[in-house]
């Protein structure tokens, strides 16, 4: 290496040029992979030569030009799928829990599976909108708005099952804190009400968060609305935002406070309804793993699932300058990383189980690899930890197709470990003479099949009718935000960058060689 | 008009579906007054209006709508000065089953029998651990039987087109008009088919009857019969004589395919005396059981020594035993060396125990196998001391066998012109070989009375409704002869009549009534006058006439008997026919608590599937659920295989009373009918048939193992309750060798890591003002379901279906775990019973989980559940780990067991209150809630007896009291459960755990009890004593 580089602040600055400029061919192409990890620059975030308008053109076109055939397409298939989970619950409540397949040691079967599997899903969301808000993670302003629509939907479909799996689905309220003249009220050492609580607080402060974020975005759709009626339900919804300054300072506070405030949520209510499981005494169940391990493979879910929407969404809707290949690549390297932490907490569930020297549990273990559900364990274990590990090559990562699979992968996995979790532990517990296995009804089936199409209806909808990213906060992590911005910082050039209020140019000064030489 | 049908509607036939004024003239009949448009269309106020005046009228007449049964009864424990309302009564009746009566008590409600239970003050009750108070299972089911909406309604007429609803007016017009024609020939041409009866009443009519018209003919049949036994004695002692043993004085038994304890007669006494011989364990002494049979027997299950053997095999055994023993007139045949080793083992028990063993011999055996017992009985010196030979009245007549076949050759021979059939169902169950069906065709008049519309009926120009045995008047006599009263609990709910009613119709009597018959039959056995009224009212009180027991004889062996038994076929499969524990001949398919009656061994449900030995199923490359071909001299036939460790080798076992196609909506077309395989010369078995696989399967449910088990599943099994021979985690044994060295052994550590002790003390005791609690003991239960139906019918338990039970949703609030023990090749498996009822654990997991506080612990230990509270979400069931908590899938009761449920769209939990049938919910016990939809429940340890006997005892006036002032103190038995009081081996105790006398506090004290999963910390009140087997040992003589 030529050590004249260090030591000449003119050859470094060649060097920066060098880096500088290929960034510009980047961020003026379209789709372009901006990928590289060059220490030298970041790599824009947006891509396409996209400006504030061009990019408030593609999002809101979205919303304002007739939708193609294909969103009908999905939207008839997921109504189709809504009007089966419609017909399936109907049927349910009006039956009895019977038309499942739950039965005597198996008491919670796919309402439970699905439940929990929908809860993990939603939290990809507000991890991506609080946590990454939190660590300045300025790219995930590209993908925040839908990851976060995904985890309302998300919870929308796990809260409802808790109500409808139930014997008595009319008397669900009784789990409601409801003062009453029986001064009756829930047991508030059963998980189940930890539950409710840890749900309602997470859907509540999801929803507040997307709808606060969304709110500057809501205000554009209302400024561009032709027709008056969009004008006035948009206008509705935008709070009356005319973009002030003190707008702005209000929308900011609410928005770090709202984000403070999900944080803890995205790490408590997982772990609460994993307590469902962990303060119960079944072995299999019952394991001190289990609410880290339950974050860690939600996280885990709820980003497979954001990458599943997002592959074909940038396609669909046009939003590849937006959501770009970086986003995909982080997200891949966070699967990654959350399916080892997963694939961790198999390996300790089971050593533990075998350490503990509890044969219950030792059989039930054994009983999972090898036993009657083994299929499905092996199925659980080949999506979350095996599938995953692809994601090292780097070329494999930037391979959509690839990563839509491990993905999916992923979901199809996370749903299996809650089935191997909840039903291969009932269907053998401690006396053998009331083993019994599991079969699905086709109302099972029905009900998992129209879980997704309440799913993609609102999904759908959301695509059609909000903006599906975040325009004001992309635009904040373009270079056009700081056109005036560099204030004489060295670190002005790179896209990404936004000053914190309080900033000291030293810390920000490029360390070339200058430092390194000075006294 | 087409009458509209709602779904909540029933009705009886197309006809009234079509409501032409032909049916609506019989509901005119039959209801005057009744006016269906009416009710529908009241008004609010028309309707507050009437039940005004309803409710005014009531109160004004005191009888407004009840329904008393105008008889004179003699309450059981009540004084008759006056009814209280809603205080149940209890009677003493009995229930006549193959010519034996069964002592019952059964309790009423307001007019209603609701449950049925043993007549402890019977002295067939009386054993050495006190009276025991126990029905088997199918006697408790018969209250469900009765009030049956499938029981037969109307008088049938049935011609060449078509049948005829009738009325009992044209029925006796006819019959009169027989019998008119009758009576001039002496009575030649009538023919009577029977069920076989003891009973005093229906004897002397008969006896009356034979004399008015010497030229009629009395058949008996029963598919079931103790035949042999009697024509075993005859043969040995010259008389008809019934056996009894005395297994609470006998040292050592050695059964040969007799299934004392589970299906004889007086199974119920042999299992009370039987378990009094293990509780002794405790001291140092048991019984010794040995038994050789040809299927797996309940009796089999429970003894010590078993051998699995051939049914052709037996009688050789039984021949090598009497060489052995030194009885003459039999030759030792040649044994394999399993067999030797059984029979030595049992020659030099016997011989050690001297009178004190004794030799049983199973009813179905040959008369001369029979014969053979008795001579080794005498040889040991047992008659007289462990065995007692008596004889009753009516016992002697010609065989079953005898009968029928002389039934049919008269019938087909025109020899008989008028045929009235009670009961029994010989079109279903008479032997194969016999062609019954155009026997009865060939008769001119055929008359059958019986409780359903059935097989038999639809053969017979006439039928006629039988009322229930809860219904009418009757006698009959106990296995020893003791007589006893059948008293009628209710009016007849579907006008029927008793055998008595139709026999004094037949004989032409003035009087009629059931009453008034069974009176006159006393009245000639009692003192007369005033003496013989109060002397009645004590037998109806009683439920039986005093020291009217058979007597003892010991009459003398007749010398000069050679036996000598055939070789089988060899190469083939055997085939021994079983008697269904529920449907017992086929004559209880309509029962749904006893359909679904777990199999006590095989744990089988609706279903009759035929018993295969592992390696022959092996062999045949068959598993549980396959179809096989078997091919029986007598026919062919495609049965599901359940694969029966246990089972001898070479042996099918058949299982009878399935596959009826008229019982009612419960048992039609349920299992397979096997009776068109059973021949007169294979009635109990048969030899040289084939089984070839069928390659078809066929789903059976079953209440444990629904699945095959895989390897992984079945060592950790093995591992949980134990090996052969060993003692599990969960299931404790020992045998009394190792017991008596170490009386402390089950309080041994044996892996040193799952025992915790406690570090703290809980923070309730759960004791105030007592504290309730349970032992089981395993080594008395015979798993016989006696609880499981007792708890049925206490607790409004539902029966929930075939479909249901395949996917475990069955709701029995007890259930039996049986375990077997070794390898599944081996024929001798070893078998063990837990009776398992929620343990009302002190840390109960089902309480912390629950989140809307719907189960909770009260003050006394006994772990509740709040059915209107409850939600169903089922976490209770799941933390539960032993998994006795059962959940209301679907509306059980109104849902129909054969179909799927319906959607309702009324008000959720209002759904039984308009579906559940108006006569099938008479038999509710009105003190348990009848559960909705979408709860959980299970066991209460019987609340509402405890705080019955509770708020009896608190009522008890304080001023009478004060001279006395324990009468308000609960004692130790003045509360059983229903189980407990069920259990005729008293295996199940409850009581409270603050006494320490009461037997529930010793039994907990006891050296072999312990709780399951103790390990969890949940401090279970429910509590198991160790089973102790008694294996033969050549170091050990038997006290």
């Amino acid at each position: 290496m030529d050590t004249t580089l260090l030591t000449s602040p003119a050859a470094l600055e060649g060097l920066f040029a060098e880096a500088r400029a290929q960034a510009a061919v980047i961020a003026a192409t379209h789709d372009a992979d901006n990928t590289s990890d060059d220490p030298r620059v970041r790599m824009p975030l947006v891509v396409g030569g996209k400006d504030f308008t061009s990019l408030t053109e593609t999002i809101a076109s979205v919303a304002e030009h007739p939708v193609p055939l294909g969103w009908y397409i999905g939207m008839a298939i997921s109504l189709s799928l809504l009007g089966v989970l419609g017909l399936c619950v109907n049927y349910l409540i009006l039956t009895g829990v019977g038309v499942w397949g739950n039965n005597q040691p198996v008491g919670w079967g796919f309402g439970i599976v699905n439940f929990v599997f929908w809860v993990g899903i939603g939290h990809a969301g507000t991890l991506i909108s609080a946590i990454l808000f939190l660590f300045r993670q300025n790219w995930r302003t590209g993908i925040n708005r839908f990851a976060e629509a995904m985890t309302i939907f998300a919870v929308v479909c796990a809260g409802m099952f808790p109500g409808i799996h139930v014997g008595r689905a009319w008397m669900a309220y009784y789990m409601f804190p409801i003062p009453n003249q029986m001064q009756m009220w829930p047991n508030f050492r059963s998980p189940l009400i930890w539950d409710v609580f840890a749900v309602g607080t997470y859907a509540t402060v999801s929803l507040l968060f997307w709808y606060v974020g969304m709110v500057p975005d809501l205000a554009t759709f209302r400024d561009r609305s032709k027709g008056k009626i969009r004008q006035f339900i948009y206008g509705i919804f935008a709070l009356g935002w005319n973009g002030s300054s003190r707008h702005w300072h209000r929308y900011e506070r609410a928005y770090l406070l709202l984000a403070a405030l999900a944080t803890p949520l995205v790490l408590s209510v997982h772990s609460v309804v994993s307590f469902d499981f962990a303060t119960a005494q079944l072995p299999g169940w019952h394991a001190t793993i289990f609410p880290p391990y339950f974050v860690a493979g939600a996280i885990f879910g709820g980003f497979a699932m954001v990458l599943c929407l997002a592959i074909p969404a940038r396609e669909f809707f046009g939003l590849k300058d937006i959501i770009t290949k970086r986003h995909l690549d982080n997200m891949g390297k966070i699967l990654l990383a959350t399916g080892m932490m997963v694939g961790y907490s198999y390996l300790t569930e089971a050593f533990i189980a075998w350490y503990g020297g509890n044969p219950t549990e030792q059989f039930t273990f054994r009983n999972r690899a090898f036993g009657p559900y083994a299929w499905a364990y092996w199925t659980m274990m080949w999506c979350n930890v095996i599938a995953p590990q692809f994601l090292w090559s780097s070329k494999l990562r930037k391979n959509l197709a690839v990563l839509f699979i491990v993905a999916m992968f992923a979901n199809i996995g996370m749903w299996f470990e809650r089935f191997v979790i909840i039903v291969t532990t009932l269907t053998r517990d401690f006396l053998p003479s009331s083993w019994h296995s599991f079969t699905p009804t086709w109302v099972d089936l029905g009900t998992l099949a129209g879980s997704f199409g309440l799913f993609f209806t609102l999904f759908l909808l959301f695509c059609r009718f909000l903006p599906m990213v975040a325009m004001a906060e992309v635009k904040s992590v373009m270079p056009q935000a700081h056109a005036h911005g560099s204030h004489g910082l060295a670190d002005a050039h790179r896209s990404d960058y936004r000053p914190d209020e309080h900033t000291n140019p030293d810390y920000d000064a490029p360390r070339g060689g200058g430092t390194l030489t000075s006294p | 008009m087409k009458h509209h049908v709602t779904n909540r509607e029933y009705w009886r036939s197309l006809e009234e579906l079509a409501d032409g004024p032909e049916i609506r003239g019989q509901i005119e009949k039959e209801f005057p007054g009744y006016d269906p448009e009416e009710i529908v269309a009241l008004s609010r106020r028309s309707f507050m209006r009437l039940m005004g005046a309803s409710l005014a009228m009531a109160g004004v007449t005191l009888s407004g709508c009840r329904r008393w049964p105008e008889e004179k009864l003699a309450p059981y424990t009540v004084t008759p000065k006056g009814r209280l309302p809603g205080v149940t009564e209890q009677y003493a009746s009995i229930m006549e089953l193959g010519g034996v009566s069964r002592p019952l008590l059964v309790t009423s409600f307001d007019g209603r029998p609701i449950k049925i239970e043993g007549n402890p003050s019977h002295p067939f009750s009386w054993t050495v651990e006190g009276k025991i108070g126990s029905a088997d299972a199918m006697a408790q089911a018969s209250v469900l039987e009765l009030y049956d909406p499938d029981r037969s309604r109307e008088v049938v007429y049935r011609t060449i087109e078509e049948p005829r609803v009738t009325n009992w007016e044209s029925f006796r017009q006819a019959l009169d008009a027989q019998l008119m024609k009758l009576r001039g020939t002496g009575g030649a041409g009538l023919a009577i088919l029977s069920e076989t009866t003891t009973s005093p009443t229906t004897l002397r009519l008969k006896a009356r009857l034979l004399e008015a018209m010497p030229g009629a003919k009395w058949y008996e049949y029963e598919a079931l019969s103790n035949d042999n036994e009697t024509a075993g004695a005859r043969t040995a002692f010259g008389q008809p004589l019934r056996t009894q043993l005395h297994l609470d004085k006998t040292a050592v038994v050695v059964s040969f395919d007799a299934d004392l304890l589970g299906t004889h007669p007086a199974h119920t006494r042999y299992a009370a005396d039987w378990s009094s011989r293990r509780r002794s364990a405790d001291e140092g002494q048991m019984i010794r059981l040995y038994m050789a049979e040809s299927c797996l027997s309940i009796t089999g299950t429970v003894a010590d020594v078993r051998l699995a053997s051939k049914p052709s095999r037996i009688g050789l055994l039984l021949a090598a035993l009497a060489a052995k023993l030194g009885v003459s007139g039999v030759a030792a045949p040649a044994l394999s060396k399993e067999e030797e080793t059984f029979i030595a083992a049992a020659a030099s028990d016997l011989q050690n125990s001297g009178k004190l063993g004794a030799v049983a011999v199973g009813a179905h055996l040959a008369p001369q196998l029979h014969h053979l017992g008795h001579a080794i009985n005498e040889k040991l010196g047992a008659i007289g001391s462990t065995v007692s030979l008596f004889s009753v009245p009516g016992d002697d007549r010609p065989t079953h066998l005898e009968s029928i076949s002389a039934f049919v050759s008269d019938a087909q021979a025109g020899r008989i012109n008028t045929l009235i059939v009670f009961g029994g169902n010989p079109v279903y169950d008479a032997p194969a070989d016999l062609s019954i069906v155009k026997a009865i065709a060939a008769v001119p008049m055929s008359v059958r009375l019986g409780l359903y519309e059935d097989e038999t009926s639809l053969r017979c120009t006439w039928h006629v409704p039988r009322s229930h045995y809860l219904e009418s008047w009757g006698d009959g006599r106990a296995w020893d002869g003791t007589v006893s009263v059948q008293q009628p609990m209710i009016e007849p709910l579907y006008d029927g009549k008793s055998v008595n009613e139709i026999l004094a119709l037949l004989i032409g009597e003035k009087v009629i009534d059931g009453d008034s018959l069974v009176r006159q039959t006393f009245a000639a056995m009692l003192p007369g006058g005033t003496e013989f009224e109060e002397k009645y009212r004590t037998i109806l009180h009683d439920g039986l006439q005093s020291d009217s027991a058979a007597e003892m004889v010991s009459p003398q062996l007749l010398p000069g008997a050679h036996f000598s038994f055939p070789d089988s076929a060899p190469g083939s499969f055997e085939v021994r026919y079983q008697q269904s524990l529920g449907c017992y001949d086929g004559r209880f398919a309509n029962s749904g608590w006893l359909q679904e009656m777990p199999d006590p061994i095989t744990k089988m449900t609706w279903d009759n599937p035929a018993y295969l030995s592992k390696k022959d199923a092996d062999d045949l490359d068959v598993e549980t659920g396959d179809m096989v071909t078997l091919t029986l001299p007598g026919g062919s036939m495609d049965l599901p295989v359940y694969v029966l460790p246990g089972q001898p080798i070479g042996v099918i076992g058949l299982v009878l009373g399935y596959g009826r196609t008229c019982s009612g909506n419960i048992g039609n077309e349920i299992g397979f009918n096997v009776y068109p395989l059973r021949t007169i010369g294979t009635f109990f078995a048969a030899d040289g048939v084939t089984a070839t696989k069928a390659h078809k399967s066929y789903s059976l449910a079953m209440t444990q193992n629904h699945y095959l088990i895989d390897a992984l599943g079945f060592e950790e099994r093995e591992e949980r309750t134990g090996g052969k021979f060993e003692s599990g985690k969960l299931i404790h044994e020992t045998t009394l060798v190792d017991f008596k060295a170490d009386t402390n052994l089950f309080h041994r550590n044996t892996d040193g890591s799952m025992s915790l002790k406690q570090l703290f003390n809980p923070p309730m005791q759960f004791n105030d003002p007592h504290a309730w609690g349970m032992a089981v003991d395993m080594n008395s239960c015979i798993g016989c379901n006696a609880c499981v139906i007792a708890c049925q019918a206490e607790n409004n338990i539902p029966i929930v279906g075939k479909e249901q039970v395949m996917r475990n949703r069955q709701m029995h609030w007890i259930r039996i775990d049986r375990y077997f023990k070794g390898e599944p090749e081996d024929p001798n498996i070893e078998v063990v019973y837990q009776p398992l009822m929620c343990q009302h654990c002190e840390n109960a997991p089902c309480e912390q989980v629950c989140p809307v506080a719907a189960t909770v612990h009260d003050s006394e230990g006994l772990n509740t559940m709040v059915y209107n509270r409850c939600i169903g979400t089922r976490y209770c069931s799941n933390n539960c780990p032993y998994k006795v908590r059962r959940f209301n899938y679907l509306d059980w009761q109104s849902k129909d067991p054969r179909g799927w449920a319906k959607p309702w769209l009324n008000i959720p939990d209002t759904q039984q209150r308009e579906m559940v049938d108006k006569i099938k919910r008479m038999v509710f016990n009105p003190d348990v809630t009848v559960r909705m939809r979408g709860v959980m429940e299970k066991c209460t340890y019987c609340v509402q007896r405890i705080h019955g006997v509770q708020i009896a005892k608190g009522n008890i006036d304080v001023a009478d009291s004060q001279n006395n002032p324990a009468a308000r103190k609960i004692n130790d038995g003045d509360i059983i459960t229903a189980c407990q009081q069920a259990c005729p081996t008293q295996a199940i105790v409850f009581g409270d755990l603050n006494d320490p006398a009461a037997k529930v506090t010793q039994l907990q004290k006891n050296n072999r009890a312990y709780p399951i999963l103790s390990e969890l910390n949940t401090r279970p009140r429910t509590w198991y004593l160790a089973k102790v087997r008694n294996p033969a040992d050549e170091s050990e003589q038997p006290a």
